[in-house]
């Protein structure tokens, strides 16, 4: 924890003054993250890079808030959330992780400074989004994102919109709601983004028949595991022979262990620590938690030497493991942990459906 | 009402005079009549592969190739029924050629009617061999598909049609060496299918890959044809086409064998199609439409030459480890780098390949005697002797149609050019070999689309 050099980079994100700036830095985390890979354990290695993303999307967004004051717009008229989905909400980032984000607002005061607290909340967002694309993280394909309108309003129309998206429960609704799930605070008001989550918690309990959508929509992925036990691959394509870690391997694991952790009413986001704390309620054995969270570091760890590229100047990664870089030994590895992943999705599978009779 | 039979069978008199006096007709004669007319229906239905072909290879390629690759099918298709007739036949079937040719009845002229003991009508078997030698042209083109030229089209058309598959149904079935050995290949696994497929094999050599099948690093990139349901569609029409390719070459009605053969055929067919999509489940994870499509044409291409020969259950475990074969053969030939857009190599070589062995492995010595050809099989106590002339036949045949397919297409390759250019196969060979798309909305559309 006191590694010198750690502190002072975190130190200077802090008090940097310019994108600019904050995109050098960037790159010396690359430098630093790529150097250590080798020494840190898996959780180590996420942990240390995932406070360093924090860091420097917090800075993005507190330099957002002075550009928009020195532009006049002011600084801003209620207090917000800036929150985190996807793999940033997970803690899980990468070094080539998107932008998946929104924002939650105090409820204006009347109708009048309703138009102006939006018009304000837009245009902010729009500058982080910029800046953060600048520092290198790309937009989030699906447009979950501060920037658009869906993902960026006051908490009254959050609560409305979650309450609609329970009712409707559509495919498109639910793979909603499944992101709002691993929704985190990352920068500003603690009990906005409370209130969004107790929001959510208390519609999953009054309606227990979402989870089965859930369910329909979290198994899609499968593990990629053949009937004979061999690795899947890809067939064709400059990835041929490679293995889909992110599709085919951690993404599954990550929705399982996510929907239990709704049943569960649990609010943590990272798939570690809902595996701890779901041992913790004595809804895990301690022996399958530990096999679960091994098994999930494996996913970690296999994802952080997928395939990297830079494209415009941001770091993206098609999450593909290309098979010349997995030794016999990590092979086997995978196999077992694939094997495991398809049980504990069968067992989500059994325990999910048979709760609902 | 007594009157007015009488009026009616008066009538009828004085229109066919020659009805008072019709003897019933020879058992001979009936014989030959429903030879023939099964025969003339089965050649129906193998023409109408041709329309199977058509779809299964435009479906199997792209767009911007469609209207060329459909069309060339009926170009060909006529002007090998012309060659066929002119020499083609002459070489297969001609009465006076020796064990590796045959020679005589060029610019067969049949006959107008067929004599009371002929069998069969000239004409018709004719017809019916015409259409055989015109499938074998189609499954070659599956190695030229969307980069040869169309005049490649039209010498290969000559020189296959008019020599090389004569040549081959010659030995095989015109009473040349490998009949004299007792090869059994009952209706063409290796005469049509393979024979088909090693000319493929040698255009697609020749030719190289399509553009784009291929990365530097050697992985391969899916071409993926413009529409699953026209090759879905095309495996049906050829799937009954079948009947009359397989169950058409017992060539007589008389004692029921044909019944059999199409039995034995549905059952390869189902079989393969079953294995097919078992096996690219297992492997890939996912159940693959082109495997299992290619899983019963495979069955089919296997079944072809043991239809006869074998009994159901062998039928059924002939056509499930086509089914299976056809997979690994597309992936192995992917991997050797050889591009084969309408898996002709797998589908009609390697299930050909099989097709003729298994009869060296399964033949029963009932239906052997009933066909007349070869000895039984391992498996019935026939020893290792017919599995070896299909062994030399499969590699004989199969040798000889790709090195004179080679030398023909090289010398084409030297004189004339084989492949369009880089830019005409861009642009597609229906803009570029005809002027016309044979998708003018949808291709102009992705034009302007390129454009804006």
């Amino acid at each position: 924890m006191s590694d010198p050099v750690r502190v002072q980079l975190l130190g200077e994100i802090g008090s940097a003054e310019t994108i600019t700036a904050l995109r050098g830095l960037r790159d010396q985390v690359h430098n630093r993250m790529e150097a250590l890979l080798p020494t840190l354990s898996v959780e180590q290695f996420y942990d240390q890079l995932n406070e360093v993303h924090d860091a420097l999307i917090r800075r993005v967004i507190a330099l957002a808030e002075a550009d928009m004051a020195r532009m006049g717009k002011g600084s801003p008229p209620v207090p917000y959330a800036y929150l985190l989905f996807g793999s940033g909400g997970r803690q899980e980032q990468t070094l080539s992780s998107d932008q998946d984000s929104g924002i939650v607002y105090g409820n204006p005061d009347s109708e009048d400074d309703k138009a102006k607290v939006e018009t304000y909340f837009k245009e902010l967002a729009s500058t982080i989004v910029a800046s953060l694309q600048e520092t290198g993280y790309p937009p989030c394909d699906g447009n979950v994102i501060s920037s658009n309108p869906q993902w960026c309003m006051s908490i009254t129309d959050w609560e409305k919109q979650l309450d609609h998206w329970f009712d409707e429960a559509d495919w498109e609704f639910v793979r909603y709601l499944l992101i709002v799930a691993d929704g985190r605070l990352v920068y500003g008001d603690r009990e906005l983004a409370r209130k969004l989550k107790n929001a959510f918690y208390s519609d999953t309990l009054a309606k227990p028949l979402i989870v089965r959508r859930m369910l329909e929509n979290t198994m899609r992925h499968k593990m990629l595991l053949g009937v004979f036990g061999q690795l899947l691959k890809e067939q064709y394509g400059e990835e041929a022979g490679s293995i889909d870690i992110k599709y085919g391997a951690y993404i599954p694991m990550v929705n399982a262990i996510r929907l239990m952790a709704i049943q569960a009413g649990l609010r943590e986001t990272s798939t570690l620590e809902r595996i701890s704390e779901l041992k913790n309620r004595d809804m895990l054995a301690a022996e399958d938690a530990s096999v679960y969270a091994e098994t999930f570091r494996i996913f970690l760890k296999l994802r952080l030497i997928t395939i990297e590229h830079t494209e415009d100047g941001m770091f993206t990664n098609n999450g593909k493991l290309a098979g010349s870089r997995l030794t016999k030994e990590m092979k086997d590895e995978l196999k077992l942990a694939l094997k495991t992943g398809q049980k504990l999705q069968r067992r989500v599978y059994k325990q999910t459906m048979g709760k609902l009779g | 009402m007594v009157k007015k039979v009488l009026i009616t069978v008066g009538a009828l008199l004085t229109l066919f005079p020659a009805m008072a006096f019709a003897e019933a007709p020879s058992n001979a004669m009936l014989n030959t009549g429903l030879n023939s007319l099964w025969v003339m229906i089965a050649a129906v239905l193998v023409i109408l592969m041709q329309g199977g072909f058509i779809l299964l290879e435009s479906g199997s390629t792209r767009m911007k190739n469609a209207g060329h690759v459909a069309g060339k099918t009926i170009f060909t298709f006529g002007l090998g029924s012309l060659i066929y007739w002119a020499i083609g036949y002459g070489f297969a079937f001609g009465g006076s050629g020796n064990l590796f040719i045959g020679l005589g009845d060029f610019f067969y002229n049949p006959g107008i009617v067929y004599g009371e003991n002929d069998g069969l009508s000239p004409a018709i078997f004719f017809v019916f061999q015409l259409a055989f030698a015109t499938i074998s042209l189609s499954i070659a083109w599956g190695g030229f598909a969307e980069r040869a030229k169309l005049s490649s089209y039209l010498i290969f058309t000559l020189i296959y049609v008019g020599l090389i598959y004569p040549i081959v149904a010659h030995w095989i079935w015109g009473g040349g060496w490998l009949a004299e050995d007792g090869a059994q290949d009952f209706a063409g696994s290796t005469v049509v299918h393979l024979s088909g497929a090693m000319a493929a094999l040698a255009a697609t050599i020749l030719l190289k890959p399509r553009i784009g099948k291929f990365n530097k690093d050697g992985s391969a990139n899916q071409i993926l044809g413009h529409n699953q349901v026209f090759t879905a569609l095309s495996v049906l029409l050829l799937w009954v086409g079948w009947f009359g390719f397989n169950a058409g070459s017992t060539i007589a009605v008389g004692d029921g064998l044909f019944g059999f053969v199409a039995f034995n055929t549905q059952l390869g067919a189902g079989a393969g199609a079953v294995a097919a999509m078992l096996i690219s489940w297992i492997v890939l994870g996912k159940s693959d439409i082109t495997a299992m499509l290619n899983g019963a044409l495979a069955g089919l291409v296997a079944i072809t030459a043991s239809c006869a020969f074998v009994n159901p259950w062998a039928a059924v475990v002939i056509g499930l480890v086509a089914g299976v074969l056809v997979f690994f053969s597309q992936r192995f030939f992917e991997k050797k780098k050889i591009d084969d857009p309408i898996f002709a190599l797998s589908v009609h070589g390697a299930a050909g390949v099989w097709g003729t062995l298994a009869n060296g492995l399964f033949a029963t010595p009932e239906l052997v005697e009933t066909v007349g050809v070869g000895r039984p099989g391992l498996f019935y106590g026939g020893g290792w002797g017919q599995l070896w002339v299909q062994f030399e036949s499969v590699v004989v045949c199969g040798a000889f149609v790709f090195i004179v397919s080679f030398i023909v297409l090289s010398i084409v390759k030297m004189v004339t050019g084989f492949r369009v250019s880089e830019e005409q196969e861009i642009i597609g060979l229906d803009l570029s070999e005809h002027g016309a798309y044979g998708y003018p909305e949808q291709m102009k559309k992705g034009q302007q689309d390129l454009n804006a």
